[in-house]
């Protein structure tokens, strides 16, 4: 178990989640967002969301069904993903604290999705 | 190893910090639930974009609109963020027109400049256009 109780870990934790995430074609503006994502993000879309509209994009156009994409569309789904994070961390949350755990464990998600009805499109997709 | 569209993945800071925002302070996120919402955030965007492009296909459109992603978190039973992606969606409209707005107040300037008597070699064609503005 990498996770440590102690508070110091949330920077490093941030550290090494950046340096383990880029074999691809890095984009390190997103990455260097340790709190200096400041000029790119705002040029990008005024704070309004969190995740780059690009890479939700490329999602998006991964399915082989969809041509085209409205600007609006692909910020909604921006949109709706942080909601959704926010959502399963804080259903997790739950069975994390039923272990009097503080610490959130991949288990806790394996147990939301299996409760939650809106978390049942989830199984057995992640690895 | 294939690129599957699971392995784009949403990049890492933003996903811990929006966690991070979600949770009270004092808990911790273990590395593999990290990664695991991470991994459950494209899926949901792969989920959404197909049940989005469904009620696109069914109006006979080709382009994915806003109301076809309202439609989709419907039908995926998260009603829950309807009234919060509403707002949103204003506030990011608004932001559109602004930045149009900008951009068009941009050219009229640098027309009236060049119209004047004053010839300047400076107010060369300065298309530093706002990039940005096409996402696309």
């Amino acid at each position: 178990m990498a996770a440590t109780e102690s508070a110091a870990p949330a920077e490093s934790e941030l550290d090494r989640g950046g340096a383990e995430d880029e074999p691809r074609g890095a984009e390190p503006e997103e990455d260097a967002g340790t709190g200096q994502a400041g000029p790119i993000a705002a040029a990008q879309q005024h704070r309004l969301a969190k995740l780059p509209l690009s890479r939700i994009k490329s999602l998006m156009k991964a399915d082989p069904d969809v041509s085209l994409a409205s600007q609006e569309s692909v910020f909604i789904i921006a949109k709706a993903t942080e909601l959704f994070v926010e959502m399963i961390a804080k259903d997790a949350l739950v069975y994390a604290q039923q272990g009097k755990r503080k610490t959130l464990q991949r288990k806790d998600l394996d147990n939301a999705i299996e409760a939650i009805d809106e978390f049942a499109f989830l199984e057995g997709t992640l690895d | 190893m294939a690129e599957r569209p699971e392995d784009l993945n949403l990049p890492n800071a933003v996903i811990t910090r929006i966690i991070k925002e979600a949770l009270p302070d004092g808990v911790n996120v273990s590395k593999e639930a990290r990664r695991a919402i991470s991994q459950a955030a494209s899926v949901f965007v792969l989920y959404a974009t197909s049940c989005a492009n469904n009620f696109a296909m069914k109006a006979k459109r080709k382009t994915l609109n806003a109301g076809d992603v309202m439609s989709a978190m419907e039908e995926m039973e998260f009603e829950r963020f309807l009234q919060p992606l509403r707002e949103a969606l204003e506030a990011y409209k608004k932001g559109q027109k602004g930045k149009k707005e900008a951009s068009e107040q941009k050219r009229k300037d640098k027309e009236k400049k060049s119209s004047s008597t004053d010839e300047n070699d400076k107010s060369r064609d300065e298309e530093e256009d706002e990039h940005m503005d096409d996402e696309q």
